[in-house]
């Protein structure tokens, strides 16, 4: 199964794109990073609020910023996707990746089961209010997943092979 | 200043950084620095993007805590930064795309305290001033991490 994603992948015109230009592969990277300081400076801050810090902030007010933490987050999407369509094999291959997608998920699992069943009780969250204490948790397992997520990625290129 | 930095690159915990196979020494120096940029630079763009306009519910006062959150992500940076340089400090002080890094930085700290003064003086609202600060900070920062990217491709970027 793993043998034919990358051997189909690696067949890509776009796979020898990302590998065969010079450019591509840094200026992936540097756009990687930077998708990384929009969602971790947005999506750090709400879950700052859902912990009940910043607190002069109401939820509506930080989550209007919401935005750009998402287009930080499809940024790093598409790049990551480019990535993996680049050099499959040394991602598959690599426990490190698998941590980073495990953590994505629970950090994706989160944010939907938040957004799906707490999103109008959240609203009613002003500026002074203290949060309760499932939006705590759930603010601390967002900080947490997504540095986690940050972390195992980190880590591709010294556990694995990786690039 | 070249026997300086071969001096420092010799010392045992230089050598420890550079050759050790643990998880402790370079990558894990290595992700400190990614955790700092992504305090550093997410707080400021955060402030930024509020500047520039979006997220007007915001109250900008309100988003003072953030400066605390870039200066905790410079001073990870900064110290991971020394550690890192120590590592390879031949090779990376001589490096252009390092000293162009190193200027952006500097450039990008001066500018940050002037947001501070600029962003939440007595004003009401937010002054043609602060605005262009928050564009120029943003472009500061995101080229900063272009040119550290580009540390790892010398020679890649119009030869530096």
């Amino acid at each position: 199964m793993s043998h034919w994603i990358i051997t189909t992948l690696k067949a890509t015109e776009l796979s020898h794109f990302m590998t065969g230009s010079k450019f591509m592969w840094p200026l992936c990277e540097t756009l990687h990073f930077v998708g990384l300081t929009l969602l971790i400076g947005v999506v750090g801050m709400l879950d700052l609020r859902l912990l009940g810090r910043m607190r002069h902030l109401s939820y509506a007010a930080v989550h209007s910023l919401i935005p750009w933490g998402i287009f930080g987050f499809v940024i790093n999407l598409v790049t990551g996707a480019l990535f993996f369509i680049g050099a499959p094999d040394q991602y598959l291959d690599n426990v490190a990746w698998w941590y980073k997608l495990a953590f994505l998920a629970i950090a994706g699992l989160n944010v939907l089961y938040f957004e799906t069943t707490q999103a109008k009780r959240a609203l009613t969250i002003g500026a002074g209010d203290d949060t309760p204490r499932a939006f705590k948790v759930i603010g601390a397992v967002s900080i947490v997943s997504w540095f986690m997520v940050l972390y195992w990625g980190r880590m591709l290129p010294f556990i694995g092979t990786a690039f | 200043m070249t026997d300086f930095f071969a001096m420092i690159e010799n010392t045992q915990f230089s050598t420890w950084l550079r050759e050790s196979n643990s998880i402790w020494a370079y990558p894990t120096v290595l992700t400190l620095h990614t955790i700092g940029l992504g305090l550093l630079v997410g707080a400021n763009a955060t402030l930024d993007l509020r500047v520039m306009g979006w997220g007007q519910a915001i109250a900008l006062a309100d988003l003072r805590p953030l400066f605390r959150w870039m200066w905790i992500g410079f001073w990870i940076n900064a110290l991971s930064g020394v550690v890192l340089l120590a590592a390879d400090a031949t090779t990376k002080a001589a490096a252009p795309m390092f000293l162009i890094k190193l200027g952006l930085i500097a450039l990008g700290v001066v500018v940050m305290t002037l947001q501070k003064r600029e962003a939440f003086a007595p004003a009401a609202a937010v002054t043609p001033g602060a605005r262009s600060l928050a564009a120029v900070a943003l472009t500061i920062w995101f080229v900063a991490i272009a040119a550290g990217r580009l540390m790892a491709y010398p020679g890649l970027f119009f030869g530096l």
